[in-house]
Protein backbone atom coordinates (compact mmCIF):
# COMPACT_ATOMS: atom_id res chain seq x y z
CA UNK A 1 0.00 0.00 0.00
CA UNK A 2 1.29 3.42 -0.94
CA UNK A 3 1.29 6.34 1.43
CA UNK A 4 -0.09 9.76 0.48
CA UNK A 5 1.57 12.73 2.04
CA UNK A 6 -0.30 15.93 2.73
CA UNK A 7 0.71 18.78 0.43
CA UNK A 8 -0.74 22.20 1.19
CA UNK A 9 -2.50 23.99 -1.68
CA UNK A 10 0.04 26.82 -1.42
CA UNK A 11 2.89 24.38 -1.89
CA UNK A 12 1.11 22.60 -4.74
CA UNK A 13 0.51 25.82 -6.67
CA UNK A 14 4.07 26.95 -6.00
CA UNK A 15 5.50 23.68 -7.30
CA UNK A 16 3.33 23.76 -10.38
CA UNK A 17 4.19 27.38 -11.11
CA UNK A 18 7.89 26.65 -10.74
CA UNK A 19 7.57 23.71 -13.08
CA UNK A 20 5.78 25.76 -15.75
CA UNK A 21 8.15 28.72 -15.39
CA UNK A 22 11.16 26.47 -15.84
CA UNK A 23 9.71 24.97 -19.00
CA UNK A 24 8.89 28.37 -20.47
CA UNK A 25 12.25 29.88 -19.52
CA UNK A 26 14.05 27.29 -21.65
CA UNK A 27 12.71 28.85 -24.89
CA UNK A 28 13.30 32.21 -26.52
CA UNK A 29 10.98 35.16 -26.01
CA UNK A 30 8.50 37.01 -28.22
CA UNK A 31 7.76 40.73 -28.40
CA UNK A 32 4.42 41.92 -29.72
CA UNK A 33 3.91 45.64 -30.14
CA UNK A 34 1.31 47.92 -31.64
CA UNK A 35 2.78 50.32 -34.21
CA UNK A 36 1.14 53.31 -35.89
CA UNK A 37 -0.96 51.27 -38.36
CA UNK A 38 -0.78 47.67 -37.19
CA UNK A 39 0.49 45.02 -34.83
CA UNK A 40 4.02 43.64 -34.99
CA UNK A 41 5.09 40.28 -33.58
CA UNK A 42 8.76 39.31 -33.38
CA UNK A 43 10.01 35.94 -32.20
CA UNK A 44 13.53 34.69 -31.91
CA UNK A 45 13.18 31.40 -33.76
CA UNK A 46 16.04 29.64 -35.54
CA UNK A 47 13.58 27.25 -37.22
CA UNK A 48 12.08 28.48 -40.47
CA UNK A 49 9.23 25.98 -40.43
CA UNK A 50 8.23 25.39 -36.80
CA UNK A 51 6.44 28.67 -36.34
CA UNK A 52 5.62 30.42 -33.09
CA UNK A 53 3.39 33.05 -34.70
CA UNK A 54 0.36 32.24 -36.78
CA UNK A 55 -2.73 33.64 -38.45
CA UNK A 56 -5.98 32.83 -36.64
CA UNK A 57 -8.52 34.88 -38.53
CA UNK A 58 -8.93 37.95 -40.74
CA UNK A 59 -7.71 40.35 -38.04
CA UNK A 60 -6.47 37.99 -35.32
CA UNK A 61 -3.03 36.48 -34.80
CA UNK A 62 -1.58 34.02 -32.31
CA UNK A 63 1.87 33.75 -30.75
CA UNK A 64 3.11 31.13 -28.34
CA UNK A 65 6.23 30.39 -26.31
CA UNK A 66 7.20 27.32 -24.35
CA UNK A 67 6.61 23.75 -25.42
CA UNK A 68 5.94 23.66 -29.15
CA UNK A 69 3.49 20.74 -29.16
CA UNK A 70 1.43 22.36 -26.41
CA UNK A 71 1.06 25.82 -27.89
CA UNK A 72 0.64 24.44 -31.42
CA UNK A 73 -2.40 22.49 -30.28
CA UNK A 74 -3.80 25.70 -28.79
CA UNK A 75 -3.08 27.48 -32.08
CA UNK A 76 -4.99 24.82 -34.03
CA UNK A 77 -7.91 24.97 -31.62
CA UNK A 78 -7.96 28.75 -32.05
CA UNK A 79 -8.16 28.51 -35.85
CA UNK A 80 -10.94 25.94 -35.58
CA UNK A 81 -12.83 28.06 -33.09
CA UNK A 82 -12.51 31.17 -35.27
CA UNK A 83 -13.46 29.48 -38.55
CA UNK A 84 -16.33 27.66 -36.83
CA UNK A 85 -17.67 30.82 -35.21
CA UNK A 86 -17.40 32.79 -38.47
CA UNK A 87 -19.16 29.99 -40.33
CA UNK A 88 -21.98 29.78 -37.81
CA UNK A 89 -22.53 33.51 -37.40
CA UNK A 90 -20.62 36.07 -39.43
CA UNK A 91 -16.97 36.95 -40.02
CA UNK A 92 -17.32 40.14 -38.00
CA UNK A 93 -18.53 38.18 -34.95
CA UNK A 94 -15.14 36.53 -34.47
CA UNK A 95 -13.48 38.43 -31.67
CA UNK A 96 -10.12 38.08 -30.01
CA UNK A 97 -11.44 38.67 -26.50
CA UNK A 98 -13.66 35.60 -26.64
CA UNK A 99 -10.80 33.46 -27.89
CA UNK A 100 -8.42 34.83 -25.27
CA UNK A 101 -10.95 33.92 -22.59
CA UNK A 102 -11.24 30.37 -23.86
CA UNK A 103 -7.47 30.05 -23.86
CA UNK A 104 -7.33 31.44 -20.32
CA UNK A 105 -9.96 28.97 -19.12
CA UNK A 106 -8.25 26.01 -20.70
CA UNK A 107 -4.74 26.93 -19.57
CA UNK A 108 -6.10 27.72 -16.09
CA UNK A 109 -7.88 24.36 -15.90
CA UNK A 110 -4.74 22.56 -16.97
CA UNK A 111 -2.74 24.42 -14.34
CA UNK A 112 -4.96 23.36 -11.46
CA UNK A 113 -6.44 20.08 -12.65
CA UNK A 114 -4.15 18.75 -15.37
CA UNK A 115 -1.61 16.00 -14.94
CA UNK A 116 0.91 18.76 -15.34
CA UNK A 117 0.48 22.45 -16.13
CA UNK A 118 0.96 23.57 -19.71
CA UNK A 119 4.44 25.01 -20.17
CA UNK A 120 3.22 27.79 -22.45
CA UNK A 121 2.38 31.44 -22.63
CA UNK A 122 0.24 32.65 -25.49
CA UNK A 123 -0.73 35.93 -27.04
CA UNK A 124 -3.87 36.79 -28.98
CA UNK A 125 -3.52 39.97 -31.03
CA UNK A 126 -6.35 41.77 -32.74
CA UNK A 127 -6.08 44.50 -35.34
CA UNK A 128 -8.78 47.06 -34.63
CA UNK A 129 -11.65 48.27 -36.80
CA UNK A 130 -14.03 51.18 -36.52
CA UNK A 131 -15.98 49.08 -34.02
CA UNK A 132 -13.20 47.33 -32.12
CA UNK A 133 -9.90 48.50 -30.69
CA UNK A 134 -6.50 47.02 -31.49
CA UNK A 135 -5.77 44.63 -28.63
CA UNK A 136 -3.04 42.43 -27.22
CA UNK A 137 -4.15 39.71 -24.80
CA UNK A 138 -1.44 37.80 -22.99
CA UNK A 139 -2.33 34.54 -21.27
CA UNK A 140 0.18 33.19 -18.76
CA UNK A 141 0.83 29.53 -17.86
CA UNK A 142 -1.58 29.60 -14.90
CA UNK A 143 -4.42 31.11 -16.94
CA UNK A 144 -4.00 34.73 -15.96
CA UNK A 145 -5.20 36.92 -18.79
CA UNK A 146 -3.88 40.43 -19.19
CA UNK A 147 -4.87 43.12 -21.62
CA UNK A 148 -1.65 44.88 -22.60
CA UNK A 149 -1.94 48.49 -23.64
CA UNK A 150 0.87 48.95 -26.17
CA UNK A 151 3.13 45.91 -26.15
CA UNK A 152 3.49 42.47 -24.60
CA UNK A 153 6.44 40.21 -23.95
CA UNK A 154 6.14 36.44 -23.68
CA UNK A 155 8.76 34.05 -22.40
CA UNK A 156 11.28 33.50 -19.68
CA UNK A 157 13.09 36.79 -19.72
CA UNK A 158 9.95 38.88 -20.06
CA UNK A 159 10.63 41.45 -17.34
CA UNK A 160 14.07 42.46 -18.60
CA UNK A 161 12.89 42.64 -22.21
CA UNK A 162 9.85 44.64 -21.14
CA UNK A 163 12.02 47.21 -19.39
CA UNK A 164 14.31 47.51 -22.40
CA UNK A 165 11.43 47.93 -24.85
CA UNK A 166 9.49 50.47 -22.79
CA UNK A 167 12.68 52.50 -22.34
CA UNK A 168 13.20 52.59 -26.10
CA UNK A 169 9.65 53.32 -27.19
CA UNK A 170 7.20 55.53 -25.37
CA UNK A 171 4.63 56.09 -28.11
CA UNK A 172 3.35 54.43 -31.29
CA UNK A 173 6.05 54.49 -33.98
CA UNK A 174 6.20 53.39 -37.61
CA UNK A 175 6.85 49.70 -38.39
CA UNK A 176 10.60 49.99 -39.04
CA UNK A 177 11.25 51.82 -35.75
CA UNK A 178 9.12 49.42 -33.72
CA UNK A 179 10.79 46.44 -35.38
CA UNK A 180 14.25 47.79 -34.55
CA UNK A 181 13.23 48.44 -30.93
CA UNK A 182 11.66 45.00 -30.60
CA UNK A 183 14.75 43.21 -31.91
CA UNK A 184 17.04 45.31 -29.72
CA UNK A 185 14.91 44.50 -26.69
CA UNK A 186 14.98 40.78 -27.49
CA UNK A 187 18.73 40.75 -28.07
CA UNK A 188 19.86 42.93 -25.18
CA UNK A 189 22.97 45.11 -25.21
CA UNK A 190 25.52 42.30 -25.55
CA UNK A 191 24.39 40.46 -28.62
CA UNK A 192 22.77 40.83 -32.03
CA UNK A 193 20.25 38.45 -33.59
CA UNK A 194 20.74 37.33 -37.17
CA UNK A 195 17.79 38.12 -39.46
CA UNK A 196 17.56 34.42 -40.38
CA UNK A 197 16.89 33.61 -36.70
CA UNK A 198 13.89 35.93 -36.51
CA UNK A 199 10.26 35.21 -37.16
CA UNK A 200 8.48 38.46 -37.93
CA UNK A 201 4.75 38.80 -38.60
CA UNK A 202 2.35 41.71 -38.79
CA UNK A 203 -1.35 42.43 -38.80
CA UNK A 204 -1.88 45.38 -41.10
CA UNK A 205 -4.62 46.60 -43.44
CA UNK A 206 -3.69 46.26 -47.10
CA UNK A 207 -7.16 46.43 -48.59
CA UNK A 208 -7.69 42.67 -48.30
CA UNK A 209 -9.95 40.81 -45.91
CA UNK A 210 -6.99 38.96 -44.41
CA UNK A 211 -4.53 41.23 -42.67
CA UNK A 212 -1.90 38.77 -41.42
CA UNK A 213 1.47 38.74 -43.16
CA UNK A 214 4.65 36.82 -42.52
CA UNK A 215 7.62 39.04 -43.40
CA UNK A 216 10.43 37.43 -45.40
CA UNK A 217 14.06 37.75 -44.32
CA UNK A 218 14.63 40.17 -47.22
CA UNK A 219 11.74 42.35 -46.13
CA UNK A 220 12.96 42.35 -42.52
CA UNK A 221 16.50 43.21 -43.65
CA UNK A 222 15.12 46.03 -45.81
CA UNK A 223 13.10 47.42 -42.87
CA UNK A 224 16.18 47.30 -40.67
CA UNK A 225 18.18 49.02 -43.40
CA UNK A 226 20.89 46.36 -43.44
CA UNK B 1 -18.86 27.09 -28.47
CA UNK B 2 -15.88 26.21 -26.28
CA UNK B 3 -12.30 25.77 -27.37
CA UNK B 4 -12.29 22.86 -29.85
CA UNK B 5 -9.44 20.75 -28.49
CA UNK B 6 -8.98 17.17 -29.64
CA UNK B 7 -6.81 14.31 -28.50
CA UNK B 8 -4.05 13.31 -30.90
CA UNK B 9 -6.04 10.25 -32.01
CA UNK B 10 -9.36 12.01 -32.59
CA UNK B 11 -7.98 15.14 -34.22
CA UNK B 12 -9.75 16.19 -37.45
CA UNK B 13 -6.52 17.64 -38.86
CA UNK B 14 -6.60 20.60 -41.24
CA UNK B 15 -9.90 19.59 -42.87
CA UNK B 16 -12.59 22.10 -42.01
CA UNK B 17 -15.38 19.83 -43.28
CA UNK B 18 -14.30 17.02 -40.99
CA UNK B 19 -14.08 19.41 -38.05
CA UNK B 20 -17.48 20.93 -38.88
CA UNK B 21 -19.07 17.48 -38.95
CA UNK B 22 -17.43 16.34 -35.72
CA UNK B 23 -18.50 19.44 -33.86
CA UNK B 24 -22.02 19.48 -35.29
CA UNK B 25 -21.63 22.82 -37.11
CA UNK B 26 -23.13 21.23 -40.22
CA UNK B 27 -25.64 18.46 -40.55
CA UNK B 28 -24.80 16.02 -43.35
CA UNK B 29 -26.82 14.80 -45.13
CA UNK B 30 -29.29 17.67 -45.38
CA UNK B 31 -32.96 16.78 -45.40
CA UNK B 32 -34.89 17.32 -48.63
CA UNK B 33 -37.11 20.37 -48.50
CA UNK B 34 -39.56 22.22 -50.71
CA UNK B 35 -38.62 23.49 -54.13
CA UNK B 36 -35.91 26.12 -53.99
CA UNK B 37 -34.40 28.34 -56.67
CA UNK B 38 -31.95 26.86 -59.12
CA UNK B 39 -28.94 28.52 -60.61
CA UNK B 40 -27.95 27.93 -64.21
CA UNK B 41 -25.18 28.01 -66.83
CA UNK B 42 -21.58 28.78 -66.16
CA UNK B 43 -18.72 28.08 -68.55
CA UNK B 44 -14.96 27.95 -68.18
CA UNK B 45 -12.52 28.18 -71.11
CA UNK B 46 -8.78 27.65 -70.98
CA UNK B 47 -6.53 30.00 -72.85
CA UNK B 48 -2.79 30.44 -73.08
CA UNK B 49 -2.02 31.97 -69.70
CA UNK B 50 -5.17 31.22 -67.74
CA UNK B 51 -8.88 30.47 -67.61
CA UNK B 52 -11.92 32.60 -68.39
CA UNK B 53 -15.20 31.92 -66.58
CA UNK B 54 -18.54 33.39 -67.52
CA UNK B 55 -21.78 32.85 -65.63
CA UNK B 56 -25.33 34.12 -66.02
CA UNK B 57 -27.04 35.86 -63.11
CA UNK B 58 -30.52 34.32 -62.99
CA UNK B 59 -31.97 32.02 -60.33
CA UNK B 60 -35.15 30.23 -61.35
CA UNK B 61 -37.75 28.24 -59.43
CA UNK B 62 -41.19 28.27 -61.09
CA UNK B 63 -40.58 31.88 -61.94
CA UNK B 64 -37.48 34.06 -61.93
CA UNK B 65 -36.38 34.17 -58.29
CA UNK B 66 -33.44 36.50 -58.72
CA UNK B 67 -31.73 38.34 -61.56
CA UNK B 68 -28.44 39.22 -59.94
CA UNK B 69 -27.08 36.04 -58.39
CA UNK B 70 -23.30 35.63 -58.31
CA UNK B 71 -22.62 32.05 -59.34
CA UNK B 72 -18.87 32.43 -59.60
CA UNK B 73 -16.86 33.27 -56.51
CA UNK B 74 -13.19 33.35 -55.69
CA UNK B 75 -12.39 30.34 -53.52
CA UNK B 76 -8.99 31.80 -52.77
CA UNK B 77 -6.47 33.96 -54.60
CA UNK B 78 -5.87 31.52 -57.48
CA UNK B 79 -9.12 29.54 -57.64
CA UNK B 80 -12.72 30.17 -58.53
CA UNK B 81 -15.77 28.03 -57.88
CA UNK B 82 -18.97 28.19 -59.87
CA UNK B 83 -22.22 26.43 -59.04
CA UNK B 84 -25.29 25.11 -60.79
CA UNK B 85 -28.28 23.33 -59.31
CA UNK B 86 -29.82 24.23 -55.96
CA UNK B 87 -28.89 27.80 -55.13
CA UNK B 88 -29.22 27.29 -51.38
CA UNK B 89 -26.97 24.23 -51.31
CA UNK B 90 -24.66 25.81 -53.86
CA UNK B 91 -24.08 28.94 -51.80
CA UNK B 92 -23.29 26.85 -48.76
CA UNK B 93 -21.01 24.72 -50.90
CA UNK B 94 -19.05 27.80 -52.01
CA UNK B 95 -18.81 29.00 -48.42
CA UNK B 96 -17.60 25.60 -47.27
CA UNK B 97 -15.00 25.43 -50.05
CA UNK B 98 -13.68 28.94 -49.40
CA UNK B 99 -13.43 28.27 -45.71
CA UNK B 100 -11.85 24.84 -46.21
CA UNK B 101 -9.01 26.15 -48.37
CA UNK B 102 -8.29 29.02 -45.99
CA UNK B 103 -8.58 26.74 -42.96
CA UNK B 104 -6.05 24.33 -44.43
CA UNK B 105 -3.70 27.18 -45.23
CA UNK B 106 -3.85 28.59 -41.71
CA UNK B 107 -3.54 25.21 -40.01
CA UNK B 108 -0.55 24.02 -42.03
CA UNK B 109 1.04 27.33 -43.17
CA UNK B 110 0.94 25.96 -46.76
CA UNK B 111 -1.56 26.24 -49.59
CA UNK B 112 -3.34 23.18 -50.98
CA UNK B 113 -2.32 22.36 -54.53
CA UNK B 114 -4.96 23.02 -57.18
CA UNK B 115 -5.42 19.29 -57.67
CA UNK B 116 -5.71 18.89 -53.90
CA UNK B 117 -8.50 21.45 -53.84
CA UNK B 118 -10.28 19.71 -56.73
CA UNK B 119 -10.14 16.32 -55.00
CA UNK B 120 -11.19 17.77 -51.65
CA UNK B 121 -14.52 18.86 -53.13
CA UNK B 122 -15.46 15.41 -54.49
CA UNK B 123 -16.76 13.80 -51.28
CA UNK B 124 -18.63 16.98 -50.31
CA UNK B 125 -20.54 16.88 -53.61
CA UNK B 126 -21.04 13.15 -53.33
CA UNK B 127 -22.52 13.37 -49.84
CA UNK B 128 -24.83 16.22 -50.79
CA UNK B 129 -26.07 14.82 -54.06
CA UNK B 130 -26.61 11.23 -53.02
CA UNK B 131 -28.55 12.26 -49.94
CA UNK B 132 -30.89 14.95 -51.25
CA UNK B 133 -32.75 15.97 -54.41
CA UNK B 134 -31.17 19.41 -53.99
CA UNK B 135 -28.34 18.66 -56.38
CA UNK B 136 -25.30 20.86 -56.72
CA UNK B 137 -22.84 20.57 -59.59
CA UNK B 138 -19.84 22.85 -59.21
CA UNK B 139 -17.07 23.85 -61.55
CA UNK B 140 -13.58 24.56 -60.29
CA UNK B 141 -11.04 26.57 -62.25
CA UNK B 142 -7.77 28.06 -61.22
CA UNK B 143 -4.24 29.05 -61.96
CA UNK B 144 -1.81 26.30 -60.99
CA UNK B 145 1.31 28.09 -59.73
CA UNK B 146 3.44 24.95 -59.87
CA UNK B 147 2.54 24.03 -63.47
CA UNK B 148 2.14 27.66 -64.51
CA UNK B 149 -1.09 27.10 -66.44
CA UNK B 150 -4.83 27.51 -66.02
CA UNK B 151 -6.73 24.32 -65.20
CA UNK B 152 -10.40 23.35 -65.16
CA UNK B 153 -12.04 20.58 -63.11
CA UNK B 154 -15.61 19.48 -63.67
CA UNK B 155 -17.73 17.12 -61.56
CA UNK B 156 -20.51 14.67 -62.18
CA UNK B 157 -23.54 14.31 -59.92
CA UNK B 158 -21.87 11.62 -57.80
CA UNK B 159 -18.83 13.73 -57.06
CA UNK B 160 -16.51 12.33 -59.72
CA UNK B 161 -13.84 14.88 -60.60
CA UNK B 162 -12.51 15.21 -64.15
CA UNK B 163 -9.94 17.61 -65.47
CA UNK B 164 -10.79 19.30 -68.76
CA UNK B 165 -8.03 20.50 -71.06
CA UNK B 166 -10.31 22.64 -73.21
CA UNK B 167 -13.50 24.00 -71.65
CA UNK B 168 -16.38 22.96 -69.40
CA UNK B 169 -20.01 23.95 -68.94
CA UNK B 170 -22.50 23.41 -66.12
CA UNK B 171 -26.21 24.13 -65.74
CA UNK B 172 -29.35 23.85 -67.84
CA UNK B 173 -28.07 26.05 -70.66
CA UNK B 174 -25.03 23.80 -71.14
CA UNK B 175 -26.05 22.26 -74.49
CA UNK B 176 -26.23 25.68 -76.14
CA UNK B 177 -23.11 27.07 -74.47
CA UNK B 178 -21.24 23.88 -75.21
CA UNK B 179 -22.14 24.04 -78.92
CA UNK B 180 -20.69 27.51 -79.22
CA UNK B 181 -17.55 26.49 -77.33
CA UNK B 182 -17.08 23.33 -79.41
CA UNK B 183 -17.11 25.34 -82.60
CA UNK B 184 -15.03 28.22 -81.36
CA UNK B 185 -12.40 26.61 -79.12
CA UNK B 186 -8.78 26.49 -80.24
CA UNK B 187 -5.80 25.40 -78.14
CA UNK B 188 -4.01 28.66 -78.90
CA UNK B 189 -6.76 31.02 -77.69
CA UNK B 190 -5.43 34.20 -76.14
CA UNK B 191 -7.19 36.05 -73.31
CA UNK B 192 -9.14 38.36 -75.59
CA UNK B 193 -10.36 35.54 -77.84
CA UNK B 194 -11.32 33.43 -74.81
CA UNK B 195 -13.29 36.33 -73.30
CA UNK B 196 -15.13 36.84 -76.57
CA UNK B 197 -15.91 33.14 -77.00
CA UNK B 198 -17.00 32.74 -73.36
CA UNK B 199 -19.36 35.70 -73.56
CA UNK B 200 -20.84 34.40 -76.81
CA UNK B 201 -21.41 30.95 -75.28
CA UNK B 202 -23.40 32.44 -72.40
CA UNK B 203 -25.27 34.70 -74.83
CA UNK B 204 -26.31 31.58 -76.76
CA UNK B 205 -27.41 29.82 -73.58
CA UNK B 206 -29.42 32.85 -72.49
CA UNK B 207 -30.99 33.05 -75.95
CA UNK B 208 -32.22 29.43 -75.95
CA UNK B 209 -32.63 28.27 -72.35
CA UNK B 210 -35.50 29.77 -70.35
CA UNK B 211 -33.66 29.28 -67.04
CA UNK B 212 -30.54 31.14 -68.14
CA UNK B 213 -30.48 34.90 -67.96
CA UNK B 214 -28.98 36.72 -70.92
CA UNK B 215 -27.84 40.34 -70.89
CA UNK B 216 -30.57 42.46 -69.28
CA UNK B 217 -30.42 45.88 -70.93
CA UNK B 218 -33.46 47.11 -69.03
CA UNK B 219 -31.88 46.64 -65.60
CA UNK B 220 -28.31 46.96 -66.83
CA UNK B 221 -27.48 43.50 -65.47
CA UNK B 222 -25.00 41.35 -67.35
CA UNK B 223 -23.49 37.91 -66.91
CA UNK B 224 -20.33 38.02 -64.82
CA UNK B 225 -16.92 37.39 -66.32
CA UNK B 226 -13.79 36.48 -64.36
CA UNK B 227 -10.27 35.53 -65.34
CA UNK B 228 -7.71 33.45 -63.47
CA UNK B 229 -4.10 33.93 -64.44
CA UNK B 230 -0.73 34.24 -62.76
CA UNK B 231 -1.97 37.32 -60.90
CA UNK B 232 -4.88 35.33 -59.51
CA UNK B 233 -8.64 35.86 -59.60
CA UNK B 234 -10.01 39.02 -61.13
CA UNK B 235 -13.48 40.04 -62.15
CA UNK B 236 -13.96 42.15 -65.27
CA UNK B 237 -15.30 45.63 -64.50
CA UNK B 238 -19.04 46.08 -65.09
CA UNK B 239 -18.68 48.56 -67.96
CA UNK B 240 -16.33 46.27 -69.88
CA UNK B 241 -18.74 43.35 -69.46
CA UNK B 242 -21.64 45.56 -70.60
CA UNK B 243 -19.63 46.64 -73.65
CA UNK B 244 -18.91 43.05 -74.68
CA UNK B 245 -22.53 41.96 -74.46
CA UNK B 246 -23.73 45.12 -76.19
CA UNK B 247 -21.39 44.34 -79.10
CA UNK B 248 -22.70 40.78 -79.43
CA UNK B 249 -26.29 41.98 -79.12
CA UNK B 250 -25.84 44.70 -81.75
CA UNK B 251 -24.45 42.18 -84.22
CA UNK B 252 -27.39 39.87 -83.61
CA UNK B 253 -29.86 42.71 -84.01
CA UNK B 254 -28.35 43.59 -87.37
CA UNK B 255 -28.72 39.99 -88.59
CA UNK B 256 -32.18 39.71 -87.03
CA UNK B 257 -31.14 37.09 -84.46
CA UNK B 258 -29.25 34.83 -86.85
CA UNK B 259 -25.64 33.94 -86.21
CA UNK B 260 -25.28 33.56 -89.94
CA UNK B 261 -22.95 30.59 -90.18
CA UNK B 262 -20.16 32.02 -88.08
CA UNK B 263 -19.43 32.59 -84.40
CA UNK B 264 -20.56 36.17 -83.99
Amino acid sequence: MSNYFYVSPEQLIKDRAEFAQKGIARGRSIVAAIYDVGVLMVAENPSASLNKISEIYDRIAFAGVGKYNEFDRLREAGIRWADGTGFTYSREDVEARALANYYAQHIGDMFTEGQKPLEVEVLVAQLGTALRPTKLYRIAYEGTISDEARFAVLGGDAETIKTRFSAAESDLEPLDVTLRNAIAALAGPERTIDVADLEVCVLQDTGNRRTFARLSDERVAALLGT
Amino acid sequence: MGLPLFSAGGDPGPSFVKYAEMSGLVDFPPRPSAESPHATTVIAVRYVGGVVMVGDRQATSNYIASRDVRKIEAADRFTAIAISGSAARGMEFIRMAQLSFEHYEKMTDASLSLEGKANYLSPIIQRNNLATPLMVIPLLAGWDPSRREGRIFEYDGAGGCYERRDFATIGSGSPFAESALRLGFRTDLDREAALELGALAIYEAGDNDPSTGGPDFVRNLFPMIVTLDENGFSELPADEVAQRFTTINDRRSQSQGVAGGSLR
